[in-house]
């Protein structure tokens, strides 16, 4: 059987750069959006290229009092008119309007200087998380970011914020999508932790994997270029600087490649662990009674405990192979810079530059050196995404149920149902079905009978396809059910459960959940059949009456007949209950039996059922013994089979209706 | 115990469940807020060594590195860049003969070289020194931020454990998953946003108020200019920020309470096609979070550049005006002062590129660090409105709690008294009204009556899931509220209607309530329960996983794990809430039997609806309408012309039968 939640914890390099390269595929709706993001992105470069002239000016022309044109640099050709204009004033108006300028900039983009106190950018990353990738991801999931501040910032943060969420947004609806095509079988009620963890907090390593993909490589060699050409255009080609600020891609990339494995690794291991407290919490929450009736309390906090602690742990862990990481590449980074401040250090003594120059030359390499750095650090930075991206794939890949073409439309029930030979195993070499034949005639109530565990409900499960046979074939009218949607086939089958499931919402609701059209005179009507109308009159609200958590309030009983009218009010040709009544009192099951008499008019309902007396009702009684239909007819025929299996089952089950035998005691 | 009453606490949970809908207006004050962050202190308790610890580190750093770091400007600007000679401290900081570099009026070429390398190579070895101490410091900072939030969790998870299910039938999973998770991370930030943020940046705030005042004291005021703007912005902003990163929390919390719905009923969706629908919901729902998030954050951001807008003012205002001084050599205020924190008193005393530079990163400093303090009042807001969350819940009255005097239960010897128990949700509704009975030990009793009668309750109320309203259950003539809640729970188990087996083994889950029991015991529990024979035909026997990599069971087959189970606990009262629904009639047969025999000396109520499985009961109790409708012995209720029992008797036997409609010939055309 698949393992549909089981991906690999190791992830080799290449699987993860195959992984990272697909999420680029999941740009292709949003194109012209990242197109937008990556044009602001680029323009405001050009406010970056001015910030740190007006400094210079302060120091060297207003400071020091070096006449314009006598500094051992001249300035870049945009700034030249401004110049001009500039050597004609005082060394006070200089200052003033180089203020001013800095007040506009300010304004427009919230920096004036180029040290990290004069600059502002508009992001929301001070907003508080926590300690661990769940609540670290959920700022991801809504991060916009600009490089500036001020009004130009605010804009480019709002416009990639809703970005951000529009391709967040469309995604985990993706894969929320996808998990609940998925097929019955694979998704058990402790996976749905692991779910939830995966659409909240997964799915955000798209959007991450695709920025650092589309921004980066085109943003980051830009910003090189642009910084590379005004340095030349000023200070001659300042080589060392340049290929010092160049070699910081390598610093990034090459000591850092050794720990991409694992950063993989434990990136991976801290959203499983975490992805396992959530179905921790999930599973003791959702069965609260079974914990606080058994005494399970302390148990479920132990590992509770052990749960959160270890997914802590592993947070702990990834954010030290971080640091490590970081920091390793950091030595190397610190030579190229004493290099630098050697360089231009010297430069300055043998008067090649001027002081005010390093307020230029500095903040120029930093540039070139940071989107080096950006490059080079584009796979390391990418590992801890590619875990998350891993496990979204892993669900968008897994077998759906829907692979057959949605068009192909099952043509309604007319005649029969019939179930050829089918033959089904959970698991290798076990079979559960073996060579089950059956038909059944609409207009008919057909029951499935025998011991527990023969079979019954898997049988049942055949036929809207909650599961595939191995061998045979289910036809309706002939058609076999597999090679038509599940949509045409399911609108066909209404399905009670064994376990009701009812939805916190209104009763009214619960009922119409397959047929939102229902009016509320169908809705009654469908709950007076299933014997639940007393009981929901007797409610203050009635049918508005909001159920809480999983109908808790109500009796089991009472819930089973909320499902019931659910079923009944579908209206569909084939109706299945799998032990309706095994919840309700005799005279409750009677009214119950007499409304499905009535439904099979013109219907196919076939019943799963325990007690004789729902069972005798049929038209057809298919006695199922390990996987096997090994007795077939109505209930007088069957009892008169006189080595019947059916018969010596009935009897044990009335045994105890004849006479009371003499002791009362167990 | 509480004084409100039970019906009470029905409404107060109600309208918890509603703060996650989304109907909560903003309630936090500023007071409100610091009182909040105060009642998390005592989170803090079983850290305290490790943090004291830290600070202590964190501070030492500080104390040794800060005159260094603060000279290390200055000594490139107006050593290198400017040849001026340095401080005798200087020198000897990076290495140097302070005789050779400080007497000089000026520095020669080769000695500015020689001050730049040494002053490189200090710097960039004290950097490599304290990498490491850098790591290990952070690792140990996540590691008590990490076991704060654990502590927290932990507070949290008991109290949802404790709470009854009068709190948990209207409580979604999901809200109390993003609770656990999200809200509590929030504590995480108290150290920070209650101690070290505000201590670093009001302190650093002053230190460079004193420093710039040393420069020239109407630049300080310049700086403190910048407050009134500040201040305004942050009263004008606090409560959109704060209703708005609470709506953002609720609307994700529904959120998660929606996937987990869906996926919890995903079997009947599918079942239904009902997955369009949730689809939509989920889309339409996912829409809301980030909806109320983008504002959130909208407003945090806007507030941010607004704050730095304030701040850049007074910046720019104060570098104009010191470049203006600096160009007019104007004499520096507090020269003396300055010279003796080593500071080269170059230029004798006025204002050169050195303090220039100097004054522009203190400056800066100042100013930056008023903004932080602005920023981190942002934050705050969040960090509330998620501890708030988390107080929400830690806060609730619980309804079932122990007794001051409590005491253990003590081993049952006569009998179990229902002393006129009445119990609903809400006073006006009773589901059970007046129930008086009373049960002898070694007896069985039979609880039938028509669905929705209130049975599972009546059995609740004795393992104190609910208390009643009003009246009491009693064991020996003691009311079960002055036990123990742990005592009086291990005295009684229960196999529950609905099946609930947990993510384990089949074995594990048999001992689910007897962690630790022996492998021989559970075998024997098992056999009990007639399940033995097909546990052991399971591909691991006991062993054997269940759920998603495991076997598939039948209901019946898990109803028989479920019974195993409440045999294994071994208790002297036993509650089999429709033991057998699922079971057919050979294997109920054989179940009732073992039963039988296992069950002497104990209580056994059965709920049932199979009467030939109420027969081998000792007393009936027939529940209608809320009421003790019929009592007594199975044998003499069946006598009784137009009683209940017999009436659901005669159904079962197939007296009543109903008629069967016509041959269904009737095929639609």
């Amino acid at each position: 059987m698949a393992r549909p939640f089981q991906e690999e914890e190791k992830q080799s390099g290449l699987a993860a750069a195959q992984t990272i390269v697909r999420a680029l595929r999941y740009v292709r709706p949003f194109r012209r959006d990242f197109g937008i993001k990556l044009a602001l992105l680029l323009f405001s470069f050009v406010p970056m290229m001015l910030l740190p002239w007006p400094t210079k000016i302060l120091v060297d022309h207003v400071i020091r009092g070096i006449p314009f044109g006598d500094q051992p640099r001249p300035y870049p050709f945009f700034l030249e008119p401004l110049i001009q204009l500039a050597s004609e004033l005082s060394p006070t108006a200089v200052l003033v309007w180089t203020i001013g300028a800095q007040f506009v900039l300010l304004v427009a983009i919230g920096a004036f200087g180029i040290a990290s106190r004069e600059r502002d950018s508009a992001n929301s990353n001070g907003i508080p998380q926590g300690w661990d990738t769940a609540t670290r991801t959920e700022n991801e999931a809504n991060s916009g970011f600009s490089l500036v501040g001020g009004l130009f910032g605010l804009l480019d943060y709002r416009f990639t914020m809703k970005l951000t969420q529009k391709f967040n947004h469309h995604y985990r609806t993706q894969l929320f999508g996808r998990i609940q095509s998925l097929p019955m079988t694979s998704l058990d009620d402790e996976r749905i932790g692991d779910a939830v963890y995966r659409v909240m907090y997964d799915t955000t390593a798209i959007t991450q994997a695709c920025y650092a993909l589309i921004l980066t490589p085109l943003a980051s060699p830009l910003y090189i270029f642009l910084s590379v050409w005004i340095l030349g255009l000023v200070y001659g080609w300042v080589s060392p600087i340049i290929f010092a600020g160049l070699a910081f891609m390598l610093v990034a990339l090459v000591p850092t490649l050794p720990f991409a494995g694992l950063q993989r690794l434990y990136a991976s291991r801290s959203r499983r662990a975490g992805a396992t407290t959530t179905s921790a919490i999930e599973e003791s929450m959702s069965n609260v009674l079974a914990v606080q009736s058994l005494g399970g309390e302390e148990r479920e906090r132990t590992r509770f405990d052990a749960d959160s602690a270890d997914s802590f742990k592993q947070y702990r862990l990834k954010i030290l192979i971080d640091l490590i990481t970081y920091s390793v590449a950091a030595v190397f980074g610190a030579g190229l810079v004493i290099y630098v401040f050697l360089y231009v250090g010297d430069g300055i003594v043998d008067g090649l530059y001027s002081p005010g120059d390093f307020a230029v030359l500095l903040p120029f390499f930093i540039g070139i050196a940071s989107a080096s750095i950006e490059l080079g650090a584009l796979w390391i930075r990418l590992q801890g995404d590619s875990t998350g991206l891993n496990r979204v794939f892993f669900l968008m890949d897994a077998p759906s149920e829907r692979d057959v073409d949605p068009d192909s439309a099952l043509r309604p029930l007319q005649d029969k149902l019939e179930i050829q030979e089918v033959s089904f195993a959970y698991e290798a070499g076990r079979l559960t079905l073996d060579q089950v034949d059956l038909t059944a005639q609409r207009g008919q109530v057909i029951a499935l009978a025998g011991p527990a565990g023969a079979g019954k409900t898997t049988i049942a499960h055949l036929i809207p396809r909650f599961i595939t046979p191995d061998l045979g074939r289910v036809l309706i009218d002939g058609q076999n059910v597999a090679e038509y949607s599940l949509d045409s086939l399911r609108s066909q089958i209404s399905f009670v459960f064994q376990e009701t499931i009812l939805f916190d919402a209104t009763i009214a609701d619960n009922i119409k959940l397959g047929r939102p059209e229902a009016t509320e005179t169908e809705i009654r009507e469908a709950a007076r059949l299933a014997g639940a109308s007393d009981f929901i009159q007797a409610l203050p609200d009635g049918y508005q009456t909001r159920l809480g958590r999983g109908g808790g309030k109500l009796s089991v009983g009472q819930r089973q007949r909320i499902a019931i009218a659910r079923a009944l009010v579908r209206d569909t040709p084939i109706l299945i209950l799998d032990e309706p009544t095994s919840a309700l009192d005799p005279e409750t099951e009677q009214k119950l039996v007499t409304a499905l008499r009535e439904a099979s008019q013109t219907r196919l309902v076939l019943v799963i059922a325990h007690r004789l007396s729902t069972i005798r009702e049929a038209d057809q009684i298919l006695f199922v013994e390990d996987g096997r239909i090994i007795e077939r007819g109505d209930h007088d025929t069957l009892m008169n089979l006189p080595e019947g299996r059916y018969r010596h089952y009935i009897n044990m089950q009335t045994l105890g209706i004849d006479p009371p035998p003499p002791s009362m005691t167990l | 115990m509480s004084d409100s009453t039970a019906p009470d606490k029905t409404a107060r949970y109600q309208e918890f469940a509603q703060l996650g809908r989304g109907g909560h207006a903003d309630s936090l004050s500023f007071g409100l807020i610091l009182r909040l962050l105060w009642r998390c202190l005592p989170l803090l308790r079983t850290v305290r060594g490790s943090l004291a610890g830290l600070v202590a580190c964190g501070a030492l750093l500080i104390a040794l590195f800060a005159i260094p770091v603060i000279n290390v400007v200055n000594i490139f600007w107006n050593g290198v860049l400017e040849g001026a000679p340095l401080s005798d401290l200087q020198a000897t900081m990076i290495g140097l003969n302070p005789e050779r570099f400080s007497s000089e009026s000026r520095l020669t070429d080769p000695a500015r070289k020689e001050v730049l390398r040494h002053l490189v190579w200090s710097v960039s070895g004290l950097l490599l020194a304290l990498t490491p101490i850098f790591i290990g410091l952070t690792y140990w900072r996540i590691w008590i931020l990490q076991r704060v939030n654990q502590n927290l969790r932990m507070l949290m998870i008991e109290k949802l454990q404790t709470l009854s299910l009068r709190f948990h039938d209207e409580q979604r999973v999901g809200d109390s998953i993003y609770r656990l998770f999200q809200d509590s991370a929030m504590v995480t930030q108290l150290i920070n946003v209650l101690f070290l943020s505000p201590l670093e940046s009001i302190s650093r705030f002053i230190f460079t108020l004193g420093l710039i005042f040393l420069w020239d004291p109407r630049l300080a005021l310049l700086l403190l200019l910048a407050w009134p703007p500040l201040l305004y912005l942050g009263h004008r902003f606090a409560r959109p920020m704060r209703v708005g990163f609470r709506q953002a929390r609720e609307a994700n919390s529904r959120l998660t309470s929606i996937i987990q719905e869906t996926l919890a009923g995903l079997k009947t969706i599918k079942a239904y096609g009902a997955e369009g629908a949730e689809q939509d919901r989920f889309a339409q729902a996912s829409q809301e979070a980030f909806r109320a998030a983008y504002v959130a954050r909208n407003r945090f951001v806007g507030f941010k550049v607004l704050t730095f807008w304030c701040v850049g003012l007074a910046l720019v205002s104060g570098i104009g005006i010191a470049t203006g001084l600096s160009s007019a050599d104007a004499p520096l205020y507090g020269e003396q002062f300055m010279i003796s924190m080593g500071f080269a008193a170059a230029n004798s005393g006025v204002w050169n590129l050195g303090f220039y530079n100097n004054f522009k990163d203190r400056f800066g400093d100042g100013a930056h660090s008023q903004h932080h303090l602005l920023d981190l009042w942002g934050t705050v807001q969040d960090v509330a409105t998620g501890l708030d969350r988390t107080f929400e819940l830690l806060d609730l009255e619980t309804e079932v709690e122990d007794a001051q005097d409590a005491v253990s239960m003590p081993p049952i010897r006569q009998g179990i008294r229902y002393r006129d128990v009445s119990f609903g949700y809400e006073a006006e509704k009773l589901i059970l009204d007046q129930i008086d009975f009373d049960v002898p030990t070694g007896s069985i009793v039979a609880i039938v009556g028509p669905t929705g009668s209130g049975k599972s309750t009546l059995m609740n109320l004795l393992l104190r899931l609910y208390d009643p309203n009003e009246g009491g259950i009693e064991v020996d003539g003691c009311d079960i509220r002055q036990f123990t809640l742990e005592s009086l729970r291990k005295n009684v188990s229960i196999a529950l209607q609905e099946n609930v087996l947990f993510g384990t083994t089949v074995g594990e889950n048999i001992r689910y309530a007897v962690p630790g029991s022996s492998d021989e015991s559970v075998r024997r529990a098992a056999r009990i329960a007639c399940a033995e024979e097909f546990i052991e035909a399971l591909p691991e026997a006991y062993n054997t996983q269940l759920g998603e990599r495991g076997a598939k069971l039948s209901t019946g087959q898990r109803q028989r794990i479920s019974i195993a189970r409440a045999i294994l606990k071994d208790t002297p009262i036993l509650i089999l809430d429709e033991p057998t629904a699922s079971l057919d009639a050979a294997t109920e047969h054989r179940v009732l039997e073992n039963l039988a025999r296992w069950g002497e000396g104990r209580v056994i109520f059965l709920i049932t609806h199979r009467l030939s499985t109420v027969r081998r009961a000792d007393r009936v109790a027939v529940i209608r309408d809320a009421r003790l409708a019929e009592w007594g012995e199975p044998q003499h209720l069946l006598k009784k012309e137009g009683g209940i029992y017999r009436r659901l008797f005669e159904i079962e036997a197939g007296k009543n039968r109903p008629q069967r409609p016509a041959n269904p010939s009737a095929r639609e055309p």
